[in-house]
């Protein structure tokens, strides 16, 4: 029957401050030699050792000393020794391998200035054993607390009570677990680490009768409390799917833009980001949207020699349709066979443009 | 370095004095809220192109200094003479808080400090092209100054104090630092020039706020001046 020792380990068995688990839960580093001793039991006694259950080898004993060598990740787990012949119960531990920790990386950001900036750690390795973190940021003369919260776990935020400071801010995080410790610290200025989150809710959509036009419309990322007495701008980029080259067009004022030279007929993918206007660095992009200019539908697909404009070779899309088609289109579709005309003139350049700049 | 007393301490002590009596901008037509609304505009388009000047002056003068000065990580504890220059740092609560007058005094007091104080710093400095950008800089600052002057009267605000308690100290001669004191004196300019880029982001913040909030102000304060 099981003996009230293993019903105490089963209580305590993770929690490294409880004082009965210490002689429970064993840490040790990969690589090392461990050396389990079955309780008070003598050396010369007879046990029989078990991992998980299993029994162990009696090559990896020393009279009653487990002896583990060179210890890896797959020796972690409950090692057990039982009294030769009563079999009972004399000593358990649960054996977790693992290393001491490595420099945290850490960084902080404010995307919801000027309310609060918060940093977020993590480890570039795992330790395979629990870590606690400590993190303490200093201001000038005063240490300033830094509110952890619950999710995601390695997350703090402070709020700034003060601001257009010309003190640097001082973050140190610790990392420590039961095989040893590390840290790591940043400096930075109040304004170095503004970084809104990018635009929200873009929408493009093609302009009726417009075959050259998009529409471009984005919200203020919803994290940005007071766009009035801090207004973001916004870079726009945008390309058809067909090319690798962005183009951009940066913007100061207002949500909404209008493509006007998109080529005629091509999906475009566009996206947007945004930063504070005077200060600090710009969002990551957002998410991209995909939209084609308005087309006219073709009506006259059998009358005319037209072919549709041809996209199925990648890299010469830009095929110009025949001279006479384009005289023919101007019967039909007024400001299109322009369109036709500026895209192909456009195409030409564009191609010229990316010779140079490969 | 040696801090003459002589000729360019008086310069700027005169400087200093004259910018302080600047006189009033003629007060535009005070239902000219298109008018404030504009110098507005400007003074905030002032701060910006500032702001891009000083940060090229800025590493120049740094690297003239030599380090530590012109280690980006470079972070001294603020030394009580740094204190005589104004500090752009605020209470959050207090910076949202501030009235149209409060804020606008706050700009034009602090931009007349900091050029006094630079152009202290513009006549000792031994490189020729250094003291000729700085010399640039300081006339585009006076430019602001003369910009926010411009607009707190056309808001028919009075323009902030006169030489008395709030004069810059140098211009009472406790500035100098003895010859001897060449590292102090650096640490001064260090601060002077971080306060100075502080107050542009701040001062950009500013006048955002003043963008939108001016016209309907300029009305009322022309009503209220006209005694309605």
């Amino acid at each position: 029957s099981p003996s009230p020792v293993v019903r105490g380990y089963c209580v305590c068995a993770v929690a490294v401050t409880c004082d009965l688990a210490r002689r429970f839960v064993q840490y040790e580093r990969i690589g090392a030699d461990v050396t389990m001793k079955c309780g008070a039991m003598d050396w010369d006694a007879a046990v029989t050792w078990t991992v998980n259950g299993s029994d162990i080898d009696e090559s990896h004993l020393n009279g009653s000393y487990l002896v583990l060598r060179n210890v890896h990740l797959g020796h972690s787990g409950q090692y057990s020794c039982y009294e030769g012949s009563s079999w009972h119960l004399k000593y358990q531990t649960f054996l977790k391998v693992g290393t001491p920790p490595k420099e945290p990386v850490l960084m902080c950001r404010s995307n919801n200035y000027p309310k609060r900036f918060y940093c977020s750690w993590h480890l570039p390795s795992p330790t395979y054993v629990p870590n606690t973190f400590n993190i303490s940021v200093i201001h000038g003369t005063r240490e300033m607390v830094c509110e952890k919260e619950a999710v995601p776990k390695n997350r703090c935020h402070i709020r700034y009570l003060q601001l257009f400071s010309t003190v640097k801010y001082k973050v140190t995080l610790t990392v420590t677990n039961a095989l040893g410790r590390n840290s790591t610290t940043i400096t930075f200025d109040e304004f170095a680490i503004v970084k809104p989150d990018p635009p929200e809710n873009v929408v493009a959509k093609p302009v009726p009768y417009s075959p050259r036009r998009l529409e471009v419309r984005w919200n203020n990322p919803s994290s940005w409390p007071d766009p009035e007495s801090f207004p973001l701008k916004f870079f726009l980029r945008y390309r058809p799917l067909i090319l690798d080259q962005w183009q951009h067009v940066e913007l100061s004022d207002g949500t909404s833009h209008t493509i006007t030279d998109a080529y005629a007929g091509k999906e475009y993918i566009i996206q947007v980001a945004a930063k504070d206007n005077d200060i600090g660095t710009w969002s990551d992009w957002s998410v991209a949207v995909h939209a084609t200019p308005w087309t006219e539908e073709p009506k006259y697909l059998t009358t005319e020699a037209q072919a549709p404009e041809t996209t199925t070779s990648s890299t010469s899309s830009f095929v110009p349709p025949p001279t006479t088609k384009i005289c023919d289109q101007e019967k039909v579709v007024g400001s299109g066979a322009v369109a036709v005309a500026v895209s192909w003139a456009a195409g030409l350049v564009l191609a010229a443009a990316g010779v140079l700049f490969i | 370095m040696d801090f003459r007393a002589g000729d360019s301490w008086g310069i700027f002590a005169f400087l200093c004095a004259a910018l302080w009596n600047l006189p009033a901008v003629p007060a535009l037509n005070s239902t000219d809220e298109a008018g404030a609304g504009q110098s507005i505009q400007k003074t905030y388009d002032l701060t910006r192109y500032l702001e891009h000047q000083l940060r090229t002056l800025a590493g120049t003068y740094l690297n003239y200094l030599g380090p530590p000065f012109n280690e980006p990580d470079f972070n001294p504890p603020r030394m009580t003479r740094a204190e005589m220059v104004p500090s752009a740092t605020v209470d959050f609560e207090l910076w949202r808080s501030l009235n149209d007058n409060a804020r606008l005094a706050a700009n034009y007091r602090a931009y007349t400090h900091l050029l006094c104080y630079l152009r202290g710093m513009d006549g000792q400095v031994a490189k020729a092209d250094l003291r000729k950008s700085l010399g640039h800089f300081c006339s585009s600052l006076q430019g602001l100054v003369v910009s926010i002057a411009g607009v707190m009267s056309s808001l028919g605000y009075p323009l902030p104090g006169s030489l008395g308690s709030t004069d810059p100290a140098w211009a009472h001669g406790l500035g100098p630092v003895s010859p001897h004191n060449d590292f102090l004196k650096k640490m001064d300019d260090f601060w002077l020039l971080k306060e100075l880029q502080t107050w542009l982001w701040r001062s950009a913040k500013d006048f955002n706020r003043l963008k939108k909030k001016v016209p309907p102000a300029a009305v009322t304060l022309s009503l209220e001046a006209q005694g309605f």
